[in-house]
């Protein structure tokens, strides 16, 4: 009778002597998530006091964000998305160093790879914020110059530079993310090249006529326009 | 503050000529074929009205490559005889030398001050190198009030033709009046007199790295008179013409320079500006005459076009400037027929008034907020020709007192949004 409850107890021993070693790890991921929880949420209210006494919203909207924030359903301030994101960020933050408190070898390598992975994700989104705002810039002022150059389809040649370049980042970010970076590169030259191709084609078959026109007029006597003499200074 | 940008060389130069009462400043580039005439007439103006006060021509260039130095060192009255003097005659000195900094009018202007300080000069003329009707008499116009008459700052009155210098007329002269108070007519004119004591307080200025070194100077020059104070007059000059503009001159960027040197300036004296309201004449010198002005022709069906391919593709930026209404109000203007397009002066005002706001809060970078401007502009300036275009001169002069009311009733409106 004692050997089988003793049989019945040994494994349940084992499991509290478990248990009892692994409490403390336990109870040091719950104060870590605690504390880190408790953290991330003050960081986010200052962050928004901040993010008010700089005016962020005010910059978000003359940047173009706002509208990017809005094409993508997101109906929140500015500042309450930044603040929304980096509270997230730090919550994640803190789970992976709680669950690294455990002690587990599994989780141990899942939590190191998400370490070693962080820097990418930092710099991508780096990447991504800096590409956008150096696209809307490159593109507006190519709308603007051709507008005031007279050029018909000004604001058709800007949203072509405006796409092309947000593909270039976009690939720019998949390679610095890692993902699938062979394909994204691939995929990236053949779209790039395919558009240069297509415009190349589209041009000399399709406008052909076109072409004979602009080249003809080029070297053709310039036909006389109404004189402009106004000065305006 | 030490001259900076003079070379060692210049020093020497002015320290053998050692002081002067006088010194002219000609700004050139590439401009040997009109320069010589400029010289000889403000040469001509100092030994008539100035035979007994010592004068420097200097002429600063931009690094012409068409020998306009030689030009001006070469350049003299053969016979005073026929200018009929009879005075004294103290020798014109003459120096021509390229400046350094960014290329442009401003640059120039600021060797010339340094040249006036060094010489302890008590007035000052700067006048452009591409001027064909400038007379001797240009020379008195300018300097007087500042030698005899204890004026500061003196501006030129012209006659022009009604079509002919539409940034001041629809932009910079309504909005400098309506901000300052005084009715300075051509504040971006380009040929000005003023005191020593002014240029020396110019050099004090840093801004020889912004526009103002460019494009703006004309209106940094005025504005900084009015706002700090400076005794301000204008003298009546008769007829400006001068050298057909280079083609190349880009409009965009023109309006540029002018138009973001003025709203820093706004930026700079918001102080100042803020109080005034309505504006008073300044003291006028010079007896005005009626001057035969050649043809402007404009192609307004151009222009039309490049203010409706603005509507069709700027609209979001002028959304984000304009507001939903004034936007609105933009486009009924692109549904007009041609021969009534009509752009209201007020709708005009509240434009300026709101680029200008939009400037202050930099709601775009700079560059792309004015240069957004150019298709709105381009729309004022055809509905001005198309109004003005049966007139006199002096009606049309009259439109643009009416647009200057305009600007100075709507100040409350700019006054209370700049906050």
């Amino acid at each position: 009778m004692m050997d089988f409850l003793n049989l019945m107890l040994e494994p349940l021993q084992e499991v509290f002597v478990k248990f009892e070693a692994f409490l403390p790890n336990l109870l040091a991921m719950l104060v870590i998530l605690a504390v880190g929880i408790l953290l991330a949420r003050v960081v986010r209210v200052l962050l928004l006091k901040f993010l008010r006494v700089i005016q962020f919203d005010s910059w978000s909207d003359r940047m173009g964000f706002t509208t990017l924030l809005r094409k993508g359903d997101l109906w929140l301030k500015p500042s309450a998305v930044l603040g929304g994101t980096v509270f997230w960020i730090l919550v994640i933050v803190t789970l992976m160093a709680g669950l690294g408190a455990l002690n587990v070898a599994a989780i141990d390598t899942l939590v190191a790879q998400f370490f070693n992975y962080l820097p990418r994700v930092f710099s991508a989104a780096v990447i991504l914020a800096i590409g956008y705002l150096f696209t809307s810039f490159i593109s507006r002022a190519v709308l603007i110059t051709l507008v005031n150059s007279g050029y018909h389809y000004a604001r058709l040649l800007a949203e072509a530079i405006r796409v092309l370049l947000m593909l270039m980042i976009l690939a720019m970010v998949m390679e610095q993310l890692q993902i699938a970076t062979n394909v994204v590169l691939a995929a990236f030259s053949i779209l790039f090249g395919g558009i240069v191709i297509a415009l190349a084609i589209a041009f000399g078959v399709g406008g052909i006529d076109t072409a004979r026109r602009i080249v003809e007029q080029k070297f053709a006597e310039e036909p006389p326009k109404a004189p402009d003499d106004i000065e305006h200074l | 503050m030490d001259a900076v940008t003079l070379r060692a060389d210049i020093h020497q130069q002015i320290e053998q000529f050692g002081k002067a009462d006088i010194v002219v400043g000609i700004p050139s580039f590439n401009s040997a074929h009109t320069i010589g005439h400029v010289v000889r007439a403000v040469q001509a103006g100092l030994a008539k009205y100035f035979p007994e006060c010592k004068a420097v021509i200097v002429n600063s260039d931009g690094g012409s490559s068409d020998g306009t130095m030689e030009v001006v060192h070469n350049t003299s009255i053969g016979d005073f005889g026929t200018i009929l003097l009879h005075h004294r005659i103290e020798p014109v000195l003459k120096m021509a030398f390229p400046y350094s900094g960014i290329p442009g009018k401003g640059s120039a202007f600021r060797a010339v001050f340094e040249v006036a300080q060094a010489l302890e000069a008590k007035a000052c003329v700067v006048v452009d190198s591409d001027l064909r009707s400038i007379t001797p008499e240009w020379i008195e116009l300018l300097l007087k009030p500042v030698l005899n008459g204890g004026f500061d700052y003196v501006a030129p009155l012209y006659h022009r033709h009604k079509f002919d210098g539409t940034i001041t007329n629809s932009i910079v002269y309504p909005l400098t009046r309506a901000l300052y108070g005084q009715q300075v007519r051509q504040p971006i004119g380009g040929d000005f007199g003023f005191s020593g004591k002014l240029a020396q307080f110019y050099l004090t200025k840093d801004v020889w790295e912004t526009d103002v070194a460019r494009f703006g100077i004309d209106i940094w020059m005025t504005t900084t008179a009015i706002a700090n104070g400076f005794k301000v007059a204008q003298s009546f000059l008769g007829a400006k013409i001068h050298d057909a503009k280079d083609p190349g001159t880009d409009l965009g960027n023109m309006l540029y320079q002018v138009v973001s040197s003025t709203f820093q300036l706004m930026e700079n004296y918001a102080e100042v500006w803020t109080p005034v309201r309505g504006s008073q004449p300044v003291p006028t010198f010079g007896f005005e005459y009626t001057v035969g002005l050649e043809h402007v022709n404009v192609n307004t069906a151009r222009m039309l076009a490049l203010f409706r391919e603005g509507l069709l593709n700027l609209r979001e930026i002028w959304l984000g400037i304009l507001g939903a209404g004034d936007l609105k109000e933009v486009e009924r203007l692109g549904e007009m027929e041609d021969v009534k397009f009509h752009f209201p002066m007020a709708l005009w005002t509240r434009i300026i008034y709101d680029y200008a706001i939009a400037f202050h809060q930099k709601r775009l970078p700079a560059e792309h907020l004015l240069k957004s401007l150019l298709p709105l502009y381009i729309g004022k300036t055809v509905s001005f020709v198309l109004q003005v275009g049966p007139m006199e001169a002096h009606e049309a002069e009259t439109e643009i007192d009416k647009l200057c009311l305009e600007f100075e009733h709507g100040k409350d409106f700019l006054c209370t949004c700049w906050k």
